[in-house]
């Protein structure tokens, strides 16, 4: 039988317009201006050529922010796989309180990052050093949003408090998939829990972890809104991200279509990381499984 | 399958006005569409010392205009969201904003309206008119200077009189002055490095007075170098930081205001903008301001004064006679004088003076014009002269710092 | 056998766990509830007097409820037309994955996830302020476009598992494909449509940067905006301030501890079913 194929087109075509006038459009119109000398004001701008993408391989400035976005967010990646999965794992088991606790755990993901990291900001800024020099620990009595080796890691910790909410209740999900008479099982056999949980529970919970992986580093790779609550990039740069840095750069005067080129590059740089990371994965799984 | 679409359309044209009603409500009636005739002027100012003041201005202009609203927008990270609207075309009416580089952005972009023949320049003194033509590299008006700030050190009246000190009048005497607060056990300085910005204040009045002269003309044109004449105030600058609380960098503006108005330092490196606040955390505090001795010969120790805030006016405004009735409105004296008295700035409005004791030190500078602007008003935003800065007080590596500044300032050029 | 014992150890250091989640909350509280004074004494002790003057304080300050009416509006409008257009496109998509031209634009809507906001970001505030779409409308309709991305990926993931024997039935019968979807399969959905839900009302509400650059007057401001915006007129009235965080987080809170089991297991749905 031959579908009729016009309201399926009608579906799809307004969404397919929308989504590129308000999308695709203003991306290539990125695009565009990153071959201009455009300042974002100015009535006129002429074109430059690939000027400001060699401009950008050349700035310490976009190095150091790579620097941080990466380091940042592989960090970030790895540490709320590890929290998230040995909680969903823990929730996954006989214990008491269950529904509770997990609600409590995933709480932090309905809120607001902005919010959250204002109150971070104070908590570094006021609670922390004050709790270490009664501990006698003055040593650590110091604001870590303040010092440029240790700023990241208050951008780290709170990061981690918010995202780790999402990927338990992944992982949960994955963890809720196992059949349970695998583990009798294993536990006939004798193994331990450890290898227990690595030749069973994580093989089959893998396409969860390559979901995870995947959006986790997708999200801290774009890294903003913690920033603008806790240290604007500071100190001394030491926390600006790309994404910060395209934004407050981009807009304050001179550089809009050189960081438009700044921009199309992380694209490119994130678009090849996504596909490398998907393709590595799912090798992993295919050999898991 | 066309009545779908049909219905959908009606759908949303629903959804808009739907909404586009509940935004009126939750503004509740200030929009111009609630029928009155009511016009609305949007007002982006920059400084959050002077909100208040401005709420209270704006209230008596609209006792005076019952058809016009004005409302105050005043967002952190003022600049950014200026620039924002401008590039999207929705700059607000009227803008207070100060006579930096992102004055010069707005100026260089067109997007202002030309005031070079309003009227109202004639209410202000020239010397800042002149000093805005240098930062826009302009010969036309595109601001009327309003409120006029100064920097220098603050310092703890009471703490002063009891450890017998006086205000020093060279570099020397300055550190000397220093050393000594810090031998009585008191902590000399309160720095509050974790906003970038605060070490700004610091820099700019070493650097303005140990820079050669002209150097902004001369370094436009290429031929001079931060490396070669900035060392001096680098290195001033981290001779300073010494003097300051061990983790300085862990503590904000705020911080830092409410520390000092505590007494937990004799003195505190930062603007006249800073004296309001500080009287808000401790109004019986008697504290005053003295400019910085910069170098070991006091007639060269200027007083780094620049434009605070200036009122320029869209080019697109809707509403150009509303604007200019409520610019004129401040540069009243009467208003003039009510708003340096609320931010505790000094006027570019002729006649209106600052009678606040805690400023009473500036005045023989104000008279002498023995004055300097902001050198940051001069480098332009995107090298990021606050975050260079916190920088070099962190590694205290002064040719690094020097170099940078060079590096970032050819980038910023090669940009345009 | 032991699987049926509770795992004490286990109950004990995941109860540790949720202190240090619940800790920021609990210090927010105490900060929110104090005077100056009593907060010097001891921050995050048990309040002796609870001061919830501050809360007034605070909703004066900004503006509390023009922000939160904002945010309902937005929220409650993008969430209800996200579901109703983005489970359409899905539909149409999903069931001719096999013809070419559907499964690029599966790909096309998927990809635009790899797209870094700020590329699109000042060409955007351009496009719509010129379109007058610089206000919550705008916001809204941005919220349902972009949506499109993930929640097709969602969607398509879900269609997939429902058989299209029943929707063959229904054709047989004479509905239209818009009567089958409407009828037959948007019913269908509603497990995904939860998710759906959830998803998008979480973002509108939580969302920073996109009020941050479309919102043109003060007026329009989202919750998270506004406590951007008014975060200068603090200063160091950390209670004031306290009070507002307080109270910007607590809608979604209260939302989420009356529906606390049904969001979880949407997300966890809308996880399994991709």
């Amino acid at each position: 039988m031959r579908k009729n194929m016009t309201p399926f087109y009608l579906m799809v075509i307004p969404a397919f317009l929308l989504f590129f006038f308000f999308h695709t459009l203003p991306m290539l119109m990125g695009v565009f201006y990153s071959f201009t000398n455009w300042n974002g004001l100015s009535p006129s701008y002429k074109m430059v050529g690939f000027k400001n993408f060699l401009n950008v391989f050349q700035d310490p400035q976009v190095y150091s922010a790579y620097g941080f976005t990466f380091k940042f967010a592989i960090l970030t990646t790895v540490i709320v796989n590890i929290i998230s999965l040995a909680v969903a794992v823990g929730l996954n088991s006989r214990i008491k309180l269950k529904n509770t606790l997990r609600a409590v755990y995933f709480l932090p993901n309905i809120l607001s990052m902005l919010i959250i990291g204002f109150i971070f900001n104070y908590f570094f800024s006021n609670i922390l050093p004050d709790v270490m020099s009664k501990a006698g620990m003055s040593g650590l009595a110091f604001n870590i949003l303040g010092s440029e080796n240790t700023a990241w890691i208050g951008i780290v910790i709170v990061t981690v408090w918010q995202a780790t909410a999402f990927n338990i209740i992944l992982y949960l999900a994955g963890l809720q998939t196992i059949p349970a008479d695998l583990y009798e099982a294993s536990s006939l056999d004798g193994a331990s829990k450890w290898k227990e949980f690595w030749h069973i529970t994580f093989p089959m919970i893998a396409p969860f972890f390559t979901i995870n992986m995947v959006l986790a580093l997708k999200n801290f790779l774009m890294v903003f809104d913690q920033i603008v609550a806790m240290t604007g990039g500071g100190p001394a740069k030491s926390t600006t991200s790309i994404s910060y840095l395209i934004f407050t750069d981009g807009f304050q005067g001179g550089s809009f279509s050189y960081q438009s080129a700044n921009s199309v590059i992380y694209f490119i740089v994130i678009v090849v990381i996504s596909m490398i990371q998907l393709k590595i994965l799912q090798k992993r799984e295919m050999s898991l499984s | 399958m066309v009545k779908g679409l049909k219905v959908g359309a009606a759908v949303l044209i629903a959804l808009s006005l739907l909404s586009g009603c509940g935004s009126n409500d939750s503004s509740g009636g200030s929009g111009d569409s609630a029928g009155s005739g009511k016009v609305e002027l949007q007002f982006l100012q920059y400084k959050p010392e002077a909100r208040d003041t401005f709420d209270k201005l704006i209230a008596k202009f609209e006792q005076a205009n019952p058809n016009i609203h004005v409302i105050q927008d005043n967002p952190p990270d003022a600049s950014t969201a200026l620039m924002t609207k401008a590039a999207s075309g929705q700059l607000p009416d009227v803008i207070a904003n100060g006579g930096d580089n992102v004055h010069a952005s707005l100026v260089q972009s067109g997007v202002l309206a030309d005031l070079s023949s309003d009227p109202n320049l004639q209410k202000v003194s020239d010397v800042y008119v002149k000093i805005l033509h240098d930062i826009s590299g302009s010969d036309k008006t595109y601001g009327i200077p309003y409120g006029v700030n100064a920097n220098g050190v603050i310092y703890n009246k009471a703490l002063f009189k009891e450890m017998n000190l006086t205000i020093p009048q060279t570099w020397d005497e300055f550190i000397a002055l220093c050393k000594k607060i810090q031998d009585a056990g008191k902590l000399p300085f309160y720095f509050s490095f974790k906003d970038a910005w605060t070490s700004q204040p610091a820099f700019n009045a070493l650097a303005a007075s140990t820079q050669g002269n002209d150097f902004y003309k001369r370094h436009s044109e290429g031929k001079t170098t931060y490396t070669s004449e900035y060392k001096e105030a680098a290195d001033k600058l981290l001779q300073l930081v010494t003097f300051g609380q061990k983790d300085s960098f862990g503590k904000g503006y705020n911080d830092a205001n409410v520390a000092f108005a505590k007494g937990e330092s004799v003195m505190y490196a930062q603007g006249v903008w800073a004296i309001a606040e500080i009287k808000k955390a401790n109004p019986s505090i008697e504290l005053g301001i003295f400019p910085y001795p910069a170098t070991n010969d006091p007639s060269k120790n200027k007083l780094i004064s620049g434009v605070d805030q200036l009122l320029s006016i869209s080019a697109n405004t809707e509403h150009p006679n509303e604007a200019k009735k409520f610019v004129e409105f401040l540069l009243d004296p009467a208003n003039a004088k009510e708003y340096v008295k609320g931010v505790n700035t000094f006027s570019a409005v002729k006649g209106v003076t600052q009678d606040d004791p805690s400023v009473s030190d500036l005045a023989p500078y104000f008279d002498k014009g023995q004055i300097a602007d902001f050198v940051d008003h001069y480098t332009p935003s995107n090298m990021k002269l606050d975050q260079l800065l916190q920088e070099l007080i962190m590694k205290k590596d002064v040719a690094g710092f020097l170099k940078n500044m060079d590096d970032e300032w050819s980038k910023a050029e090669s940009r345009k | 056998m032991s699987m049926k014992r509770t795992n004490w150890p286990v109950t004990i250091l995941l109860v540790i766990g949720s202190l240090i989640v619940l800790f920021p909350l609990y210090m927010t509280l105490m900060i929110a509830v104090k005077s100056p004074q009593e907060m010097a004494d001891a921050v995050l002790a048990w309040p002796k007097e609870w001061h919830w003057s501050n809360f007034k304080e605070a909703v004066d300050m900004t503006n509390f409820s023009h922000a939160f009416q904002n945010s309902s509006i937005i929220t409650v409008f993008a969430v209800i037309f996200t579901l109703l257009t983005n489970s359409l496109v899905s539909y149409a998509v999903a069931r001719n994955m096999d013809k070419r031209l559907f499964k690029m634009l599966y790909f096309y809507f998927v990809s635009a996830l790899f797209v870094p906001f700020p590329i699109i970001m000042l060409p955007l505030v351009k496009e719509v302020s010129k379109l007058g779409m610089n206000n919550q409308t705008g916001l809204i309709v941005l919220y349902v476009v972009y949506g499109i991305a993930f929640n097709l990926f969602l969607y398509v993931g879900y269609l997939r598992s429902i058989p299209a024997e029943l929707e063959e039935a229904a054709v047989m019968d004479g509905a239209s494909v818009w009567g089958t979807f409407w009828k037959v399969i948007f019913p269908l959905l509603s497990p995904i449509n939860a998710t759906v839900a959830i998803l998008t009302c979480i973002w509108a509400w939580n969302d920073f940067l996109l009020p941050l650059i479309i919102l043109s007057k003060p007026s329009m401001a989202t919750l998270p905006l506004a406590q951007y915006i008014f975060q200068s007129k603090f200063g160091v009235q950390y209670n004031y301030a306290f009070a507002s965080y307080l109270m910007a987080l607590l809608p979604m809170i209260i939302v989420y501890l009356v529906a606390q089991r049904w969001i979880i297991s949407g997300v966890v749905r809308g996880a399994v079913k991709s």
